[in-house]
This record gives C-alpha cells, structure tokens and sequence, in this order.
C-alpha cells in the first residue's frame, strides 16, 4: 500500500515566565521550529522537514504542542528541537525550552499517550499542592476523568474530551 | 554520481567500488575562480568548505571532521579528507557552493577514492 506516512511529535513547551503561555501560538512555534530546524540542519534539513510540517494541536494551558512531518524527516525534526531557546510573538520574545513526550504515527496514538500523561500529571499535581482550594480542584479534575463502572461502557469519548481538556 | 573532468585531461569517468572501504574518503578538488582575484590561503579555503557545509547541512554539517591534506595556492587544487559517512554531505555542499567573497566560483571534484595511499602523487 502506498501512501505518504507520517510522524507526529508531541511537545512540551516549558518555560520560567508564566507570559509566555500568551505566546504559545500555532505560527509562533511553528516559526520557532522550522527556524531551528534551518540553523542547525541548514537549507537541506529545512526543505525535507518542511514538506509536511505543520502544529496540528497547541494548548497553551498546559503548553502541548503536537507537530507533523514526514517519517522520512522525522529524525532531523526531533535532533534539532532541543535547540528551540526562545518563542518570538507580536515582538515579544520569551525564553523557553521544547520537552519532546511522544513520538506516534498517528494522532490517535498520541491522543492516548496525552490523556495517560495528563492523568499521571494530575497525580503529581496533587501531591505537590500547596493549599487546600487548589487540593480540592485536583481532586475535582481527577474524579472527573477517571472512570467509574457505570461510563465504561458508554462514555469512551467523553471520557477522551475530559482527559484532553483537563488542565 | 556527478561526471567531473579536469580541463586539461582526457574526458573518462571510471568509476571501482572497493568493498573494504575505510573509515576515510579522499578528493581531490579544484577550486574554479575565473576572475583574477585574491587568491584563498589554506586557513581561509578551509573556512570556505566550512561555510559551504554550513549553509547546506547546518550546525551538523559545519562539525563533520573535514581536513584539507593539501592545497596549492598556485593551482588552487587540493586534498580533502572527510569521514565516510559524511561523504555525499561534503560533496553536494561543495557542487552547490557557488560564491566566495561575493565572486563567482565552483569546485571541480576530480578524484574521490576511499584510500589514501596516492596522496603523493599528482
């Protein structure tokens, strides 16, 4: 069967200042990456890369960036995001860093990954609270996305917009 | 591959695989610069193959181990020596290397063999 795979890498973006999520945009990072990309793989990493790249999902909440490339590609494209130093929006720019969580063929793949990780970090976000109003909207996030026997059999997907949207 | 022929030397391209490759692979190239300017010292032909590989590999490109063995600044011909692995890198760096200092040029690559025991010989 022939057919143009693709690769899809699911980010991180991690940053000190808390302006920056204000920044986290489609074009930003997309602009961030290829310009990465470009220094440290020059103009021939630059065109395959970019025969297929686009950031298909971005939530600035929790900073989650998910990109496409080609298979063929994919390998200079994960080598050159730890080279990303900084998000550049409206003249603004801020000091951040790409976390890379998961690399997946397909974005089914990588919306399981995601939801199994959100969930993991809203457990370590419980445990790292530090008073009792943010203890009990964890506690309200995290019962709302774990399943009881009753939605089992029917919510699968509601359950997947719970554990996409939760911060 | 890409035909290259000295001006001067019969037109023949052979071209013998050897299977034991070593870890190395030698060209001989020529750097063409028609106009009748300054001609390149060794430090800054090496700072062009450089740059050459920079512009079209990057970061990557620019830290793969090139040594120029040789070079006459005469003839402007000389030696190169670059990891296997980075042998087609180096190679269409320097065929789509088309500047320096804002003049033309273009690098002939006469000769690429994964030995080194002719570098003696001209």
């Amino acid at each position: 069967m022939v057919r143009f795979k693709n690769r899809y890498v699911l980010c991180e973006v991690v940053s000190e200042d808390p302006q920056c999520r204000q920044c986290i945009e489609d074009r930003a990072v997309g602009l961030a990456v290829r310009d990465a990309i470009g220094r440290v793989h020059g103009d021939f990493g630059l065109a395959c890369c970019s025969i297929s790249f686009t950031v298909k999902y971005l939530n600035a909440y929790t900073g989650t960036v998910l990109l496409r490339c080609r298979k063929d590609s994919y390998r200079l494209l994960c080598s050159a995001l730890p080279f990303v130093r900084q998000l550049e929006s409206r003249n603004q720019r801020y000091p951040c860093f790409l976390n890379t969580l998961h690399v997946g063929g397909t974005i089914r793949t990588c919306q399981k990954f995601l939801i199994e990780y959100n969930r993991r970090q809203l457990l370590l976000l419980l445990q790292s609270c530090t008073n009792e109003e943010e203890r009990r909207c964890v506690q309200k996030s995290l019962l709302r996305c774990s399943l009881t026997e009753e939605q089992c059999l029917s919510g699968n997907e509601d359950d997947d917009d719970d554990g996409t949207e939760t911060d | 591959m890409a035909l290259s022929e000295p001006a001067a030397a019969a037109a023949t391209f052979e071209r013998r695989v050897l299977r034991s490759a070593g870890e190395h692979h030698y060209l001989r190239v020529w750097l063409e610069l028609p106009d009748g300017g300054a001609r390149p010292s060794a430090a800054q032909f090496k700072q062009l193959v450089v740059s050459a590989l920079r512009e079209l590999h990057g970061e990557v490109g620019a830290a793969l181990p090139v040594d120029v063995l040789t070079y006459e600044e005469k003839t402007l011909s000389a030696i190169l020596r670059v990891v296997s692995s980075g042998l087609v890198k180096l190679w269409s760096a320097l065929t789509l290397l088309g500047f320096y200092q804002n003049r033309r040029c273009a690098f002939r690559v006469l000769q690429v063999k994964p030995c080194g025991d002719w570098i003696g010989q001209q």
